[in-house]
């Protein structure tokens, strides 16, 4: 308990101790010392934790206070699944910060960058661990705070700003779900606590219908936070954020946490077929338009953000099926591969100056670390095999044949099984498509763009080689059995193995040939405007709901201005109008004043005769 | 009706008529002598009414010391001889009004309380000079002597107050001066 | 006579009297106006007081009385008058007073 406590309040420290900071020599000190801090206590809290089977923890049973019946207390829980997504978690956001030592080494800001990135290690660590829903929940939020803080970390660039502005207003919309799920379960179970809300859905206390709604609910929130169609956009429009943000938040860690999320409550999801259902299908839908979208963009960080948002998909296709073992191996070597690929593309960038393909192109003989780091992790996502990626990518496809073919576990129809198998091959196919076009196009070919490229310092390098050793290796980790509690070892389904290899093969040469010529995504055609619009999804949200919205709030501007302040400024005005008829009377003119008085008296004295 | 009383007709038309004159009249000249008119025919309304001295003070100091008072006033303002455009000012339509509903209300209140009353004028004449200055000098003697200090003291201001003081005598204002100062006397009404 | 018709004058000769001092541009005019008014008070009273046959005569020694600070006050008023053309330059009463018409 202490040491699951310390593993939130560690980071929060090293964010507070970091405001104070001076020069750049000691906020890298403080960051890098509490992120290395962090790390080795998460070890210590998280390896013994390994395999497992039940929750271990406890809880301060010190009750924050009372919502209506079921009380609030700061309790935490961590089992095997917190424990690796502790450590993923824990291991990135070290390399980040020793990464961005070198990247923001200029940058006036880097004291509030490095406390923030701190302050969103505990707020992860809070999500991960907590046994409290409530806790959860303000974990979350304060992800989602960090994560705008430091998207908009150029603040000056207009696409930044917009883009966490979009990411922040996507993903709190989304969280509402989260919220009442919250509150209606804590209704329904008596108690806040997850592993109470667990109990009761296993011991089938919850009605079908609250069971439904809430999965629901929270899977609103996950697909906000995780950029699953429909609220997929906002990912690719926070990528002006500083590259190592894009490594830790939006690939790693914050973005994943929508899958530990479901695979949390996965009990509830699958005590629940329509919750099912609709997961699977969105993973289905999101999956394949992501990877599309990735072949047809000019940028290099918008293809990785596209290649995330499709990942996640595969994850939560797996989490459909019920096997939360593929999802969550899969997200570990998403983590450090994703991670890897866009602590690379921050390198480029570093050297030529900008994330555009145009820019780039033969970097491969400046960079040579680069280049080897960034071949591994794109390998990986290709799914070559030994990596990693071919391990958990075949793990997931071989969960929905199991599912399909009747044998696995989850209420997923057969239907969506086998709708999920097609879907994650074709997929594969668009996945080593874009992945080889963006590895030709950035490091094969004649130089592009005017820049000269160099290697980057060491600071930036050694994390990348250290990403690339979980890469290469994790698959075989992963394979291991009883790795997750109560998992047995993946069967590795030699067909899918098979497949998987030949279109990899496939896929590669053909892109390879296509390519000859420059860019492969030319030979797309008139596909290819419709696909880098992404199908105008972005446009409609924002004829739909933006303007409507900016609409209202304007007419709430007039009505407040025209009718409540006019009479605020009626009564102004009024009493200035009053005063000028009133100071008529002060006309400065004697005569006006003697007729007024001779009048007056007049009239007194008409008066005083009628009266009397 | 007796002599008396139709003089007294012809004469208070003649004082109101002038009167009118010289309130409306655009010769300012001329409406000083209108006045003039005006205060000898009300001397004559005097004289019907028996008061004789009262009359004859009338003429004494009004005509003969007011009105040229009044003329000399005129010239000192460079008032122009010639018919002056504007001699009313746009408050004439209220001013109007204010002076008929004066008459109005004395004269209705004078009607209701006075009507039938007569006046003798054939008995022995009330204002002669021995019994005015019987009753003034024997019982309104204090009230006398006030109303001369109050001139004493209308002299000595009207002195101070038409000097001339050194820094206007060397011109650096008044009319005599180059420049003439078009200013309100202190600040905002 | 009838007491009233030296009432009526009176009141007719104060009518005019007020007309003048409110509706004349120049402030001699002005004045003038005032003495109507005035004398319309002195035939008031000396009207009453001959019909009433006052013993102590007071309605005809108010009236001198009044006659000689008449002729006070129009000194008076005439200096001021005297001083208000040194400072403007006219005696057009609208105009002093900083009224802008």
């Amino acid at each position: 308990m202490i040491g699951l406590t310390l593993v939130i309040v560690l980071p929060a420290l090293a964010a507070l101790v970091g405001l104070a900071a001076i020069d750049g020599i000691e906020i890298a000190l403080v960051s890098v010392g509490g992120a290395a801090i962090t790390f080795v206590a998460t070890l210590i809290v998280a390896v013994p934790r390994f395999g497992t089977a039940g929750p271990v923890g406890g809880s301060w049973g010190h009750a924050w206070g009372t919502l209506n019946a079921p009380d609030v207390s700061f309790a935490l829980r961590a089992d095997s699944l917190s424990a690796a997504l502790l450590l993923l978690a824990a291991s990135v956001a070290l390399l980040v910060q020793i990464y961005s030592v070198a990247y923001l080494a200029d940058d006036p800001r880097y004291r509030a960058y490095a406390s923030i990135v701190s302050l969103f290690s505990a707020s992860m660590a809070a999500v991960v661990v907590a046994d409290d829903m409530f806790v959860l929940l303000i974990g979350w939020e304060m992800m989602g705070v960090c994560s705008y803080l430091l998207i908009a970390h150029y603040w000056e660039r207009s696409d930044a700003r917009d883009g966490a502005a979009k990411a922040f207003l996507m993903t709190r919309t989304a969280d509402v779900g989260l919220l009442i799920a919250i509150i209606v379960l804590g209704q329904a179970v008596g108690s806040y606590r997850i592993s109470d809300v667990l109990d009761a859905v296993a011991a089938g206390d919850l009605s079908g219908s609250t069971i439904t709604v809430t999965a629901l609910l929270i899977l609103l929130a996950a697909i906000g936070k995780s950029a699953q169609f429909p609220l997929h956009t906002w990912l690719p429009d926070a990528m002006p954020g500083p590259a190592p943000i894009s490594a830790l938040i939006h690939s790693a860690t914050m973005v994943a946490a929508g899958v530990y999320l479901v695979a949390r409550m996965e009990p509830l999801f699958l005590a629940s077929e329509t919750a099912t259902i609709v997961l699977g299908l969105t993973a289905v839908i999101t999956m394949l338009i992501a990877a599309a979208f990735a072949l047809a963009q000019d940028d290099l960080k918008r293809v990785l953000a596209w290649s995330t948002v499709s990942q996640l998909a595969y994850m939560f296709a797996a989490l459909s099926v019920g096997s939360v073992v593929a999802a969550i191996g899969h997200l570990l070597a998403h983590g450090a591969f994703k991670a890897l690929l866009f602590l690379a593309a921050g390198s480029v960038a570093h050297a030529v100056g900008s994330t555009a393909f145009a820019d780039m192109g033969g970097l491969r003989r400046p960079m040579t670390w680069t280049f080897a780091t960034a071949t591994i992790g794109f390998a990986a996502l290709s799914g070559l095999v030994p990596l990693s990626g071919f391990f958990t990518k075949d793990a997931v496809v071989g969960a929905a044949y199991d599912a399909a073919s009747g044998g696995g576990e989850g209420p997923a129809p057969s239907w969506l099984a086998w709708l999920i198998v097609v879907a994650t091959l074709f997929t594969a196919v668009l996945t080593v498509a874009y992945a080889t076009r963006a590895w030709r196009l950035v490091f094969s070919g004649e130089r592009r763009g005017s820049e000269t490229a160099h290697e980057v310092p060491a600071l930036m390098r050694w994390p990348m080689v250290v990403l690339a050793v979980p890469t290469a290796l994790m698959g075989l980790a992963v394979v291991r059995p009883g790795w997750l509690a109560g998992s047995e070892a993946e069967p590795v389904h030699s067909w899918v193995a098979v497949t998987s290899t030949a279109i990899l093969a496939g896929v590669v040469a053909m892109t390879w040939l296509l390519g000859r010529a420059g860019d492969p995504a030319t030979r797309l055609g008139p596909i290819r405007p419709v696909l880098a619009r992404e199908f105008g999804v972005d446009a409609a949200y924002n004829r739909f709901i933006v303007a409507p919205t900016l609409a209202a709030s304007g007419l709430v501007l007039a009505t407040d201005r025209d009718v409540v302040d006019a009479y605020a400024r009626g009564a102004s005005s009024g009493a200035i109008d009053a005063s000028r008829l009133l100071r008529l009377a002060q006309s400065r003119n004697v005569q006006t004043y003697v007729t007024v008085a001779v009048l007056g008296i007049a009239l007194a004295a008409v008066v005083a005769g009628v009266t009397a | 009706m007796s002599v008396v009383e139709v003089l007294f007709w012809l004469l208070s038309c003649l004082a109101l008529g002038s009167a009118v004159l010289v309130v409306t009249t655009d010769h300012l000249v001329h409406a000083a002598l209108w006045l003039v008119v005006t205060l000898g025919a009300l001397a004559g309304c005097y004289l019907l009414l028996t008061a004789e001295f009262v009359a004859w003070v009338q003429v004494l100091i009004y005509v003969g010391a007011v009105v040229v008072l009044l003329l000399f006033a005129l010239m000192l303002t460079r008032a122009p001889t010639a018919p002056d455009a504007a001699t009313t000012t746009r408050n004439q339509p209220v001013a109007i009004l204010a002076g008929v509903a004066t008459t109005a209300v004395l004269g209705v209140v004078l009607v209701d309380g006075f009507r039938g009353a007569e006046i003798d004028v054939d008995g022995a004449p009330s204002g002669a000079a021995d019994s005015i200055g019987d009753a003034i000098f024997r019982h309104w003697v204090l009230a006398f002597e006030v109303v001369s200090v109050v001139l004493l003291a209308a002299l000595v201001g009207a002195i101070v107050l038409s000097r001339r003081d050194a820094a206007e005598l060397s011109g650096t204002y008044g009319p005599g001066a180059q420049h003439v100062p078009d200013k309100s006397p202190e600040g905002d009404g | 006579m009838p007491l009233l018709w030296p009432l009526l004058l009176s009141a007719a000769l104060f009518g005019v009297g007020v007309y003048g001092v409110l509706a004349r541009r120049n402030a001699v005019l002005a004045l003038m106006g005032v003495e109507l008014m005035l004398n319309a008070a002195n035939l008031n009273l000396v009207a009453f007081d001959v019909w009433f046959r006052d013993v102590l005569v007071s309605g005809q020694v108010f009236t001198l009385f009044i006659i000689a600070l008449a002729a006070a006050e129009i000194g008076l008023g005439l200096a001021i008058v005297l001083r208000l053309f040194r400072a403007y330059g006219h005696v057009d009463v609208d105009r002093v007073g900083g009224d802008p018409s």
